[in-house]
């Protein structure tokens, strides 16, 4: 994987999974297991954030690797190694790591605003923030999302595309140092997509977040991704590594990048990869 | 245009029409106004089906109201067939069986001034809400914490599948024994129906929020208390209050069943002293007045409700 050394001592690594193994169900006939021997290590480099895209074959454990990083109660604690953020070992969820779900979670019973300022009601105390702050702090990422005149609205009333928009911005209002994103757009069509990952560019060089993205498309991962990691299933464990694979894509155009050559060939190496990774050969 | 190339073309092939000879088809018929053979049958443009009976369609709230009247009218005329308004050796039912509706409707003054009717609904509406009151007071904060913590769940779940399957009626000489006839018995029994109609109720509302809201609150900090009250409470209300509504309607049922034991005060010993004193007009009026009650209310907690839940998704 990528360098193993643990941070220079002054900054610890952002995210270290060290000989991480979960299985589920342990000791009983259904036990399985869902990732095996998996350890990186993403540094912390000085306000820049990484954009580490994770792809590989349903079932591969994907999704369970942001689970741990998150340190959710269904897979809390790994069967065998050690979950470490920022040098401390991982015990639960918590605000310093954003989450963004493939469904949409926006709370039913909150407007648009309501859901912006959840995070920082939980916290008010320990934040310090007053109710007019709070506000003013999620109409700014209400507006960064393109949802301003949205912001009285229930979720119900709004479409798939502006319900995630609503999670980025519940999820960024929060300041967190890694954001954790588990196929974020799988449910979307085609053309908001597309809308989201120029969003997602745009909003990213801002940001100086860690990002992890699970997606199943490969394209997604080469366009998003600074670097991405290849899973194989049975156990799941991260197999490649592709790294600045292609140049980076600020503010681009998603469709117009992903029409150019050197876009095809980066997706069409990956896709090579990952159809040898299927077929067992790695 | 279309009639005069389908004379011409149709005129061998009916077969071409699909319309079987449903019953139903010829009375909605009218067009097809000439005399009978002159035209090949079925040599028409196919149009849409229109039959009456359809899955699914939308109709007009008119014809909703309509149908639902139809069945109101039915029965009631079927009741005045049966009683007519003649002499009682006349009819096809006693008047001590079955009073006509005039006879039922002449002893509403009886039923108010004599009976005290008022009195005795109030009464009644009263121990409905008190007894409402306890059993929310018990089955909700247990319910929310039996749904959201797994522990009180598995702890409190044999309890709640006995109550339901407890026959509520046999709980009404059971409380007599414990609690007496007085009030402490009404409120008493009925706390305990609601209790048990409730608490399965609160609890599934509770279990059918979505994990990824919970999932979602815990990386945006929430504490377990905070995830409780902001994320499961807050989710499940809308369900809890519907919970709520049905379980008060239903009230009145078991009010009936604690009443119906003496002649006492409330709706139930009013039908009870009907039925052994007469006239039994009133046990007809006295139903209709609880439905009409029953009906008032739950209008209210639908008003109140679309006042709190306006989020509601379009369901």
């Amino acid at each position: 994987m990528s360098s193993l050394v643990s941070g220079d001592g002054e900054r610890p690594p952002v995210v270290e999974l060290v000989g991480v193994e979960k299985t589920f169900a342990a000791g009983t006939p259904k036990a399985f297991t869902a990732l095996k021997d998996v350890t990186f290590c993403v540094d912390d480099k000085p306000d820049v954030g990484e954009f580490i895209a994770i792809i590989g074959p349903s079932g591969c454990g994907k999704s369970t690797i942001l689970n741990l990083i998150q340190g959710f109660p269904d897979v809390y604690p790994p069967t065998a190694g050690e979950v470490r953020v920022r040098g401390r070992r991982v015990t639960g969820p918590g605000r310093d790591r954003g989450m963004i779900f493939q469904r949409y979670s926006s709370f039913p019973n909150r407007t648009v605003l309501r859901n912006v300022t959840f995070g920082l009601e939980l916290n008010a105390r320990e934040l310090g923030l007053g109710r007019a702050e709070r506000e003013e702090r999620a109409m700014e990422l209400i507006r960064r999302v393109g949802l301003d005149g949205h912001e009285h609205k229930y979720p119900h009333q709004l479409s798939g595309g502006q319900q995630q928009r609503v999670a980025i911005a519940r999820t960024l209002v929060m300041r967190p140092r890694i954001i954790l994103m588990d196929e974020p757009f799988s449910a979307l069509d085609e053309p908001t997509r597309y809308e989201m990952q120029k969003l997602i560019t745009g909003l990213w060089h801002e940001i100086e977040a860690t990002v992890f993205i699970v997606t199943h498309s490969i394209a997604e991962a080469v366009f998003l991704g600074d670097r991405a990691w290849l899973m194989a299933a049975n156990p799941g464990r991260i197999v490649r590594e592709f790294e600045s694979i292609i140049p980076p894509t600020h503010d681009a155009d998603p469709l117009l990048v992903q029409e150019t050559q050197a876009f095809k060939d980066a997706v069409g190496e990956v896709a090579h990869a990952f159809h040898e990774v299927e077929a067992g050969r790695f | 245009m279309t009639d005069a190339e389908l004379d011409a073309g149709g005129a061998g092939g009916p077969a071409a029409d699909g319309v079987p000879p449903g019953a139903e088809e010829p009375a909605a018929e009218e067009p097809a106004a000439g005399p009978p053979g002159a035209g090949p049958p079925g040599a028409e443009e196919p149009r849409p089906r229109r039959r009456w009976l359809e899955i699914r369609e939308s109709i007009p709230s008119w014809q909703a109201w309509l149908l639902g009247l139809l069945p109101i009218v039915a029965l009631l005329g079927l009741w005045w067939l049966v009683t007519g308004s003649g002499p009682a050796e006349e009819r096809v039912m006693s008047p001590t069986i079955l009073p006509s509706p005039l006879e039922v409707a002449q002893s509403l003054p009886s039923l108010w001034f004599e009976r005290a009717l008022t009195r005795n609904v109030a009464v009644s509406f009263l121990r409905v809400l008190y007894g409402f009151l306890v059993g929310v007071a018990v089955a909700f904060p247990l319910g929310v914490l039996m749904g959201s913590f797994t522990k009180v769940g598995a702890a409190f779940n044999p309890v709640a599948v006995f109550g339901a399957y407890l026959p509520i009626p046999a709980l009404v000489p059971l409380t007599l024994s414990l609690l007496g006839t007085g009030e402490k018995q009404k409120i008493g029994f009925l706390a305990l129906a609601f209790v048990i109609y409730l608490l399965p109720l609160v609890v599934a509302a509770v279990d059918a929020v979505d994990e990824v809201y919970l999932k979602t609150a815990y990386t945006l900090g929430a504490s377990r208390w905070q995830s409780v009250h902001h994320v499961l409470l807050g989710i499940a209300w809308r369900d809890i209050y519907q919970a709520l509504r049905l379980g008060f309607g239903i009230g009145w049922s078991y009010i009936l069943l604690a009443e119906m034991v003496d002649i006492g005060r409330g709706v139930g010993g009013l039908i009870l002293n009907s039925q052994r004193r007469g006239p039994r007009e009133h046990i007809y009026l006295v139903l209709l007045v609880i439905v009409a009650l029953a009906f008032v209310t739950d209008k209210v907690w639908a008003l109140v409700g679309r006042k709190l839940f306006h989020y509601r998704e379009a369901r």
